[in-house]
């Protein structure tokens, strides 16, 4: 199916779900007012869902907005967004029946901040950016400019375990298989495991002085559902609510233990980062660790049990005294 | 307190209350000795152990953190040290990750008999500690 | 009476001013673009810049601050408070980011003189430069500003190509160009030159905001749950719009203490928060839209009724950094239009 046709059978379908009140809500993607980027629709109104769009900027992770609306949800979701879908049933944190889940599958989101360093040029510089196969062509200045689809999508894209949702109602286009390139996801967590302790530390010193503590890589993780971060804690106070970076980087480790076995690698908390520091080396270690320790992967089967709930008679012993 | 000029690690325990902490205080009534740099703070098992209390230790200036449980299979609580070992297996590997010395945070399975357990284990960790030498890990750079 | 300087000779002119104020310029040493400590080298800003992430507000109300230390001994408490502020200079600051500061000046000077904020901001020069290549998030010349010259600089300069015109706005700028080397006499050419550099940059600045009536329209459409429930609901109540808006100030105090001293810091705080108006008994913005509607009415609605200045400069950074692109401009778009008698 062409983008076109998709896009259309994906409105029809949101717009049957909700004349026929099989969900109180549709949330899904609509066009950004900046170029190139997409923003959350999430509507109870049936003209709305003429504006639902499916591209390669659809980088937000939707299932934030499960916890936070009553009623019956129909969802767009690609394959990492059903993943993190999935996590929240898993934790009984959302109920199956009350989610209608319309599964997109995902080539891969382009990257913008990639895009513009090969371009030379900022996103409201660039005419045109679309993707033919496994090229991207950057149109600027009048000309044409083809990169590798590998170069401009996401780091996490990169790595993609499930780019069509496996737990779904329905399904709008066929479909993709994955083809995870682990080597080249991993690039910037491989050069951090050749520094030496005092190096990384003094690395991730570094990248927490610049953080302003907004939140928003908190905020736009599903998984990150607490009513009640510790972070609000006042007795006992854990960290300072000052941006100090000892208290920023605490609160960033505390929060990916914290996000073990739920974290889906979506990348998000990297994306919106807006002082640019590189979150997603933390939360994929912690995805990496959870599948070394214990083989559990997040988000795959909806019956499975939370990683933490679960135990082995033998397991992660090794430097228990 | 006399100025040392050796400088002596300070090492906190989270020890659980049915089996480590028993097993703590046997070897005090048994008048073996252990070193003076633990700090002890009782927990109900092992698997109230949160991470942040690990954190929280090192940014306060703690040397290293030893968290003590129940042997797999007789936790009071049934299944709390399964937890407990599941969040500090991930804890030690990220932090080492991190560039944290793998040597602050140390674990234990110590029972309510092994009074001798809990000194050679707290004698072994403070060694430890005096080689990694003082946390400088949060100290404000001047 | 304008001057010119070439763009060869910024560094050294940063390095001359430099040996009698504290110089800032655009940097992106740190991995985000912000205004730094000149570093006597690297002058490449005057490639890359457009505007900076973290606004040069954060020289005047930094990230954090020590408000003042305290330690306690057997005579009792004592207070140390900071050092004196050094003279600083921003070079390079755009005219909305300029502007802020004068919009935010009313809150600190109101019925209490802040006077961590006040002491830096009589100790800073504003060396203003006009905009070239405008975001397309910018909407500055809605609120009447131009993205090319401001009163609320010290001097005031103009890209014309290889060089930059320079006018001086304020006396402490007809001062500073005295004692300035490097700088040149302009010509009729370079002012027309200048002319035109300003009005192709205002032209580029496309997006809009209507600013008739905004007061009104949003006091009549205060009580519109309905209205503000479809705004915010793609909102993630982070602090990325508050934290770096330049005319938002608020701020938390918190203090730090090891034993029998400590430090009272101040720092940045957000109205999106939940908690920022928590309470023991109830918080009365539990709800996201509540929030909404706190920020948008504030900066279009409530400031202006104390201040009579809208508190908003049309930097855009609020719209360029949502993770959810979330946008101001649409929202104000999208009042329901009916205006109260």
């Amino acid at each position: 199916m062409t983008n076109r046709e998709a896009e259309q059978r994906l409105r029809d379908e949101a717009k049957s779900l909700l004349e026929s009140a099989k969900v109180d809500y549709i949330v899904g993607f609509a066009d950004g007012s900046l170029k190139f980027h997409t923003t959350p629709l999430i509507t109870r109104n049936k003209d709305d869902v003429d504006h639902l769009v499916i591209n390669p900027f659809m980088a937000s992770n939707l299932a934030k907005f499960l916890t936070e609306l009553e009623g019956r949800v129909g969802i767009v979701a690609k394959g990492c967004d059903s993943r993190s879908i999935v996590s929240l049933v898993q934790d009984n944190k959302v109920s199956r029946e009350k989610v209608v889940i319309v599964g997109i599958p995902c080539r891969g989101m382009i990257n913008l901040s990639k895009i513009e360093q090969l371009a030379g040029k900022e996103s409201d510089e660039i005419d045109d950016i679309t993707r033919q196969g496994d090229k991207v062509v950057v149109k600027l200045d009048g000309s044409e400019k083809e990169i590798p689809v590998k170069e401009v999508l996401f780091d996490h894209c990169l790595a993609c375990e499930l780019p069509t949702p496996k737990e779904y109602d329905l399904l709008i286009d066929e479909p993709i298989p994955a083809t995870p390139d682990e080597e080249a996801s991993q690039a910037k967590i491989n050069k951090l495991e050749e520094l030496s302790h005092h190096e990384r530390w003094r690395f991730w010193q570094n990248e927490f002085s610049r953080c302003i503590r907004c939140y928003a890589c908190r905020n736009v993780c599903p998984a990150c559902y607490c009513q009640r971060c510790f972070v609000e804690e006042a007795e006992p106070q854990w960290i300072l609510s000052i941006p100090k970076w000892q208290d920023n980087l605490i609160f960033q480790i505390i929060r990916n233990i914290h996000l073990a076995g739920r974290c889906t690698d979506c990348g998000e908390c990297e994306r919106a980062c807006p002082v640019n520091i590189p979150l997603r080396s933390l939360s994929k270690e912690m995805y990496d660790l959870v599948g070394e320790l214990f083989r559990f992967k997040s988000g795959m089967e909806i019956d499975a049990a939370p990683l933490l709930t679960h135990y082995e008679l033998e397991e992660a012993e090794d430097f228990f005294r | 307190m006399a100025q040392d000029s050796e400088w002596e690690p300070k090492l906190v325990g989270f020890l659980c209350r049915w089996c480590s902490y028993a097993g703590a205080d046997l070897a005090g009534t048994s008048r073996k000795k252990y070193p003076a740099n633990i700090g002890i703070i009782k927990v109900p098992c092992s698997g109230r152990v949160d991470p942040l209390f690990i954190l929280k230790a090192l940014r306060l200036g703690f040397d290293g953190v030893l968290v003590s449980g129940c042997h797999p299979g007789e936790c009071h609580y049934q299944t709390g040290n399964y937890r407990a070992r599941r969040k500090i297996a991930l804890t030690k590997k990220f932090l080492e990750y991190m560039g944290i010395d793998p040597r602050r945070l140390q674990a234990s399975w110590i029972s309510a008999s092994e009074g001798g357990k809990f000194t050679e284990v707290t004698t072994q960790v403070t060694k430890e500690l005096k080689e990694a030498g003082p946390n400088e890990l949060f100290a404000d750079d001047k | 009476m304008n001057q010119k300087i070439s763009k060869k000779d910024i560094s050294k002119l940063l390095d001359e001013l430099g040996k009698e104020f504290k110089v800032f310029s655009p940097s992106r040493e740190s991995g985000v673009t912000t205004f730094a400590e000149w570093d006597g080298r690297d002058s490449s800003f005057l490639e890359w810049y457009r505007n900076t992430v973290i606004s040069p507000k954060a020289q005047l109300q930094p990230l954090y601050e020590k408000m003042f230390s305290f330690h306690k001994d057997k005579e009792g408490y004592h207070l140390e408070l900071p050092p004196p502020t050094d003279k600083k200079l921003i070079f390079g600051i755009r005219p909305c980011d300029a502007k802020a500061l004068m919009i935010i000046d009313k809150t600190f000077q109101d019925t209490y003189q802040d006077p961590y904020y006040l002491d830096k901001r009589k100790n800073t020069l504003l060396v203003g430069l006009g905009c070239t290549n405008p975001y397309d998030s910018c909407f500055c010349t809605s609120l009447g500003l131009s993205p090319t010259q401001s009163s609320d600089v010290d001097l005031m300069l103009t890209d014309i190509g290889d060089e930059f015109l320079i006018e001086a706005v304020t006396d402490r700028g007809i001062k500073l160009i005295k004692k300035t080397s490097y700088l040149k006499e302009a010509t009729k050419t370079d002012k027309s030159k200048a002319e035109e550099a300003r009005r192709q940059a205002s032209s580029k600045v496309t997006r809009r905001l209507d600013t008739k009536d905004l007061a009104k329209r949003l006091l009549s459409s205060f009580d519109d749950q309905d209205f503000w429930e479809k705004v915010s609901n793609k909102c993630i109540s982070c602090g990325i719009c508050t934290l770096l808006c330049p005319t938002c100030y608020c701020f938390d105090i918190s203090d730090e203490l090891v034993k029998k001293e400590g430090s009272r810091f101040r720092s940045g705080d957000s109205c999106a928060f939940p908690v920022y108006t928590k309470m023991p008994m109830e918080n009365p913005r539990l709800e996201k839209w509540r929030r909404v509607r706190q920020k948008v009415c504030h900066k279009y609605e409530f400031y202006p009724m104390s201040f009579e200045v809208i508190a908003c400069s049309g930097c855009g950074r609020c719209i360029r950094l949502c993770p959810v692109n979330w946008d101001i401009t649409q929202i104000l778009a999208s009042l329901p239009v009916k205006v109260k008698a």
